[in-house]
């Protein structure tokens, strides 16, 4: 009954655990099914753990090295897809995509991650790359230690140290709990004293300076692809060889013709395009075939 | 001339200040290091751009990962610094739903809990709960710090207004069976051994030891009895030692409830509060103790 909901199956030996009653063996080859059958199939094991929710809802199946995407956003693949909040009431032994359009710290992105981490299964993207890519200080320095090419940056909550140390005009960041998107430049005193202002919540937390010496732009990086020149294209690609974030909008300097990295917020779900949704669909599909290269 | 051993450098906020008995902790943290032939300076938000020059990193600053303290704990890991607390620790005891799912994995004594999720705010679930916990349960945001933002809620209307104030910031939270007790123990804990033990009493006629009063910004806050270590229960230090295993081997203030025989661990607190008079009245070493693994 059980492999009917999931789909055909095919004939050879198979340990079948039911968490309702207990594990038992039947006769199958693969679990074809209409998602998984070219997940299952390369790395087939004789021994594969076959769970399922009492209300038969969800089917989990464990003991194969297989993709299950959890995602908030509406994909058009074949993988098998769970919603965020349903994920965090299962017990699943994966290799787990975390699709979400918002990864920032105590949101539902966050916490699929560090569930996921948490049963043992490895995760894209981790929970504590999650933290510090939102984190700019942190992001900056982590991609800078990667080679990433980044603009110098100063973290602190007084104005007079900006003008000292970076001068005008100035791009501010926030590096506070409840600001989270954009910058703000200041190309003097009065407008840095209100980005300030307004970023450190009244100076009560610091801001990242960061000297303006181009022109600042912003993109969306979809598994590290990007639609801009192969600068930026490359500096998209680093910065998902460092946090693996499937997605998240860049943003960077150029100057003279050098793309610097600045920075990195959530994307919007509404920003998503139609070409985005299925540049994601087919990274998953080929991450679904291939595995995750970082996985030894 | 004398030769300084190493540069500490001890983060911290204007706040810190304020209470006098924690500015005579952070000047003995001074005098004990210098003793000890360290250079031990204070740094605020203003210099976090001086890590580099410094050998280690003490924090005592509030710690979060949304806080300026994870940038600096986070900046001199990721430069190899001596660091408490380090980032792992921030990480994982600054998110209570990620320290429960610790506790749930490696089987430690906790306060029985469940997670919710916004999706699960309906009255089926919430009468589950009721029903699992009795009335009143605890709900707790997972940034809670200093009694902050953990609430005992009796019946549905206040059961959803609370949460809906909480899932302001967080998409899951911790809800958790009432147990009223007279104190809760704290257990400080350094590199796996037992620093000090207190009792922090709680106040006449309330549930937790700090306790906002009702239209006032202050807090009041109960009786802290700091008991010999030796004289404590044994039973007690293994739960604490339990607890702070599955986190890392920093500095941790462990909160345990005794309740009905049992110890059950209420949280593990990173960047535990240490106030001259209270935790260090009968363990004097412990500000050697903290220098000396600092820089070791």
């Amino acid at each position: 009954m059980i492999l009917s909901t999931m789909g055909k199956a095919l004939s050879s030996s198979l340990t079948i655990e039911n968490s309702c009653s207990g594990p038992k063996t039947s006769r199958v080859l693969y679990v074809l099914t209409p998602f998984s059958c070219y997940l299952v199939f390369p790395r087939y094991k004789h021994t594969v753990n076959f769970k399922y929710n009492c209300d038969n809802t969800v089917v989990l199946l464990s003991g194969v090295q297989w993709v299950l995407v959890v995602s908030n956003i509406d994909l058009t693949t074949n993988v098998p897809i769970v919603s965020p909040s349903t994920f965090l009431g299962l017990s699943i032994k994966d290799f787990i995509v975390n699709i979400n359009n918002d990864y920032r710290y105590l949101k539902m992105g966050y916490y699929v991650s560090l569930h996921a981490e948490t049963l043992g299964n490895h995760v894209i993207p981790a929970s504590g790359n999650i933290i510090d890519a939102n984190r700019i200080p942190i992001f900056l320095l982590r991609s800078s230690k990667a080679g990433i090419p980044v603009m110098s940056y100063t973290v602190t909550s007084s104005v007079k140290q900006i003008i000292s140390e970076v001068g005008f005009p100035v791009v501010i960041f926030a590096v506070n709990p409840l600001i989270y998107d954009g910058f703000k430049i200041a190309k003097n005193r009065s407008s840095l004293y209100r980005a300030m202002k307004s970023l450190s919540m009244n100076y009560k937390f610091a801001v990242c300076a960061i000297p303006l010496r181009g022109e600042i732009f912003s993109f969306r990086s979809i598994f590290g692809k990007c639609e801009l020149e192969s600068d930026a294209r490359k500096v998209s690609e680093r910065v998902y060889g460092v946090f693996k974030i499937p997605i998240c909008k860049l943003h960077a300097q150029r100057v003279d013709g050098k793309v610097y990295l600045c920075g990195l917020q959530p994307v919007k779900k509404e920003e998503l395009t139609p070409l985005d949704l299925k540049l994601i669909s087919e990274e998953i599909f080929l991450m679904s075939r291939h595995g995750d290269p970082s996985i030894v | 001339m004398t030769q300084v051993l190493s540069k500490i450098a001890c983060f911290v906020e204007r706040y810190n200040f304020t209470d006098p008995r924690e500015e005579n902790a952070l000047q003995n943290f001074k005098s004990t290091a210098e003793k000890l032939g360290h250079e031990f300076s204070f740094m605020f938000k203003e210099r976090i751009s001086d890590i580099p020059n410094y050998d280690a990193v003490f924090i005592r600053a509030t710690t979060d990962p949304l806080y300026t303290a994870y940038i600096v704990s986070k900046t001199a890991w990721e430069l190899g610094l001596r660091v408490v607390d380090d980032p792992e620790s921030i990480k994982i005891c600054g998110n209570k739903v990620h320290l429960y799912t610790l506790f749930k994995k490696h089987d430690v004594p906790h306060i029985p809990t469940v997670f919710l999720t916004k999706d699960e705010l309906h009255h089926r679930r919430l009468v589950e709960i009721f029903k699992e916990f009795g009335k009143p349960v605890v709900l707790k945001a997972p940034y809670t710090s200093f009694s902050r933002y953990v609430e005992k809620v009796a019946c549905e209307t206040s059961f959803r207004e609370v949460a809906k104030r909480f899932f302001r910031k967080s998409d899951v939270l911790v809800v958790q069976k009432f147990m009223p007790t007279a104190f809760d123990w704290r257990v400080g804990v350094l590199d796996g051994e037992v620093l000090y033990v207190c009792k922090y009493m709680i106040p006449k006629g309330r549930w937790k030891h700090g306790v906002k009063l009702r239209g006032k910004p202050t807090f009041i806050w109960g009786r802290t009895v700091t008991m010999k270590k030796e004289n404590t229960p044994a039973k007690l230090k293994e739960v604490a030692l339990k607890a702070c295993n599955i986190i890392g081997n920093g500095l941790y203030g462990v909160d345990i409830k005794e309740f009905g025989g049992q110890y059950v661990v209420v949280e593990v607190n990173d960047n535990p509060s240490i106030y001259a008079g209270y935790e260090d009245l009968r363990n004097r070493d412990i500000y050697e103790k903290i220098i000396k693994f600092l820089v070791n």
